[in-house]
């Protein structure tokens, strides 16, 4: 047994760590490409080269910790459905960092229901989608029905985009469509592989996040000092970050679980998918919430570098499901695309 | 044993429904609801109409133009203005400093500040916490050195909540660094508008600014605006902390609460069927919902004794830990419940969108944001289980 990363794995983490320390913003996506990030999320039939549990994992995992906010789980989704689609030149693009594709699938009026607030009708959507990452910018839009996938060009008719920031950074977007023409790309199911690789990326992003906002939390018990000595003397605040520190490593091996067993048979996979998601939005929750308290005044300050992780984790629990959501699909041994 | 308000009890609560009913614009109380930063005006207007009706300082003894209420009427008060989304009162010169100078105040202060309180002519804000004093309060550092007839102060405070729109603070200062930390430190009254006195906002993770940052750059403040004994503030700023804890349940900010998490959760769709009807989600609703009808009653049972005379002991500090762990819980069920829709926030200022039809979305992220704070200030919660462990060892 070895849980160590390939040689080439930690190339890719290296080069990953120098790229987020010299990069940000809008330098930091065609810096990413460059350096073949987004190449390594995919397998080749999408355009990359690798898209490995392991990749992925590890990649998510640095951008959380970072808290560098992308749509890069968009990406990945975008370019298998391309590529299913029979658009493999614009699959390449995305690969390459020159095209851009968002994921549709959260909607206004439901928790996670997919469906509710938007319907097909043959080739045709209509309805809501929202809080949809990186809307701006997509050259498509992969759109998730009650039981479908779905591939709408950003340009197409019927479909208009009103914008925002998003919480965890970024921008995000509504999408009405009134009768928009679509091209169905096959069930969810059909999907299950890439979409399970998603709920990876975010939960390997919010680990990222995870321990960012533990080692931050720590390092303030360490140096603040009240009544005369560092608040990190104090028990009740010493057990705390020790739980805290606990609930990183249920984490990180839910992370891993997902990651080896991304190939496994869907069955297992998929209760891969859901005990993972389920751990980590938890653990994300506990994280964000525990260190806002143990940090007192300065932790709720947007100044403060704990207030975007704190937005992020929460972000990062509710993308593809959150806890309860898979919990409850898990509890009743269902599928975790259907 | 009887659980009822007395009829006098009763008829006041129909009188509190019926002035909230009467007076209370309803864009505001909408505006309220959803968490929405209230403007200057609007609160000023609020007080306006309760110092009408003779109501904004209940807490106050008629003989300095309260209302003379009970604990029992307050909490009345509270709970149904609460429920009705009414604007908070601002605490900080009816509830904290009012108080402090009907006990230690001179004549000439009562006389001068308590009707400008009543009347609004001054909006007072807490100058208490320092970047290195918060839970160790009396580790204050900012410093006043008498010099003649005046003070001179220097030093810096925080999380000055509506600072922005305060034209006095009552400050806790260092005036001996003699003896135990506790006995030098004095309480004063400064005027804002005074040259030296800057105040910068701190933005919460919510992206609201309700709190500042106040500093002090070689201040004048008159020796006449020194409230008590010079080096006595700290009993005077203890005695104002245990008024800034009645109504630290917040019964009925929880109960507006639950009201709202119990909408939300039918409308909700989860599973083809309105969320309240799955299992999971409805225990979570009813495990809150029977936790805040225990500690309702706590609270009754503790205003009960107060008004009987016992002295209030750690009960403040278990309805604060229970009170905020019930309140943020149903805030984070609040938020959970739109689950995918809930990842913006309200943006107050600037033209950068806001997602479609989604108000109650967007203050639900925030009141859970926001509402983090609740477990942290007016002494953190950790602070208060060292207040009733300290007691329970002693008892």
């Amino acid at each position: 047994m070895d849980f160590a990363l390939s040689d080439e794995h930690r190339m890719l983490q290296d080069t990953l760590r120098g790229l987020l320390t010299r990069h940000q913003g809008d330098d930091l996506w065609p810096a990413l490409a460059e350096a073949g990030v987004i190449g390594a999320l995919l397998t080749e039939d999408e355009g990359g080269f690798d898209g490995s549990g392991s990749a992925i994992a590890l990649t998510f995992e640095e951008l959380g910790r970072a808290g560098a906010s992308l749509p890069l789980v968009a990406a990945m989704i975008g370019a298998s459905a391309l590529a299913a689609a029979g658009q493999g030149d614009l699959a390449a693009e995305v690969a390459e960092g020159s095209a851009r594709v968002a994921f549709a699938d959260a909607e206004p009026g439901t928790r996670y229901d997919r469906g509710v607030a938007i319907r097909a009708e043959g080739d045709r959507l209509t309805g809501r989608k929202t809080m949809v990452a990186g809307a701006e910018d997509a050259r498509a839009i992969i759109v998730t029905t009650a039981d479908a996938l779905w591939l709408v060009d950003a340009k197409a008719s019927g479909l208009t985009l009103n914008a925002y920031p998003l919480m965890e950074g970024g921008r995000g977007a509504d999408l009405t469509f009134e009768a928009t023409p679509a091209t169905r790309l096959g069930a969810l199911s059909d999907f299950g592989a890439v979409l399970s690789r998603g709920v990876l990326g975010h939960s390997a992003y919010a680990l990222g996040g995870i321990i960012a906002a533990t080692e931050l939390t720590l390092d303030y018990l360490k140096t603040r000092k009240q009544f005369g000595r560092a608040i990190l003397e104090f028990q009740a605040l010493a057990h705390r970050v020790a739980d805290m520190a606990v609930e990183v490593e249920q984490a990180r091996s839910a992370v891993t679980n997902l990651s080896g067993h991304l190939t496994a048979d869907p069955a297992i996979r998929d209760r891969h998918v859901q005990a993972c998601k389920a751990t980590v939005g938890r653990v994300a929750r506990l994280v964000a919430e525990e260190s806002v308290q143990l940090h007192g005044g300065i932790g709720m300050t947007e100044e403060y570098a704990l207030a975007g992780m704190i937005r992020r984790l929460l972000a990062a629990d509710t993308a593809m499901g959150d806890a309860d959501y898979h919990l409850e699909r898990f509890a009743h041994g269902e599928p975790a695309w259907a | 044993m009887d659980m009822r308000f007395t009829p006098d009890e009763q008829a006041f609560a129909a009188e509190v429904r019926d002035f909230l009913q009467a007076e209370l614009d309803p864009a505001l109380a909408e505006k309220n609801r959803l968490h929405k930063p209230l403007t200057k005006a609007e609160m000023e207007g609020w007080h306006a109409k309760l110092n009408a009706k003779g109501w904004l300082a209940g807490n106050w003894p008629r003989e300095f133009g309260g209302a003379g209420w009970t604990a029992i009427q307050r909490h009345i008060y509270e709970e149904e203005s609460a429920k009705a989304h009414a604007p908070r009162i601002v605490p900080f010169g009816i509830a904290m400093l009012g108080p402090v100078l009907q006990k230690f105040g001179s004549k000439e202060q009562q006389d001068y500040w308590l009707p400008r309180i009543l009347n609004g002519d001054d909006w007072w804000c807490q100058g208490y916490s320092e970047p290195g004093a918060g839970s160790d309060l009396a580790g204050l550092r900012c410093r006043a050195e008498r010099q003649g007839d005046h003070y001179v102060v220097n030093g810096q405070k925080t999380w000055t909540t509506l600072g922005q729109h305060a034209n006095m603070i009552f400050c806790l200062v260092r005036t001996s660094t003699e003896g135990k930390k506790q006995e030098g430190i004095s309480f004063l009254l400064i005027d804002m508008e005074t040259p030296g006195v800057s105040v910068r906002p701190i933005v919460l993770l919510d992206g609201t600014a309700e709190v500042n940052e106040v500093f002090f750059d070689d201040v004048k403040v008159p020796v006449e605006n020194l409230v008590g004994t010079e080096n006595e503030g700290w009993t005077y700023a203890k005695y104002l902390l245990t008024h800034e804890r009645t109504n630290i349940a917040g019964v009925g900010f929880a109960t507006a609460a639950l009201d709202n998490l119990k909408r939300v959760a039918k409308a909700q769709i989860h599973r083809g069927k309105p969320l309240d009807q799955d299992p999971l989600f409805a225990a979570q609703i009813a495990t809150t919902e029977i936790e805040l009808m225990a500690m309702s009653t706590t609270n009754l049972r503790m205003l009960s004794a107060a008004a009987q005379g016992q002295a209030p002991g750690v009960e403040s500090s278990m309805l604060k830990i229970k009170g905020t762990q019930i309140r943020q819980q149903l805030d984070a069920l609040t938020r959970r419940a739109y689950g995918g829709w809930a990842q913006a926030l309200p943006m107050e200022t600037g033209n950068q969108g806001q997602p479609l039809d989604a108000d109650d979305v967007l203050s639900a992220t925030a009141g859970y944001l926001n509402n983090r704070k609740l477990s942290i200030y007016g002494g953190s919660n950790e602070i208060q289980r060292g207040i009733i462990a300290g007691t329970l060892a002693k008892g």
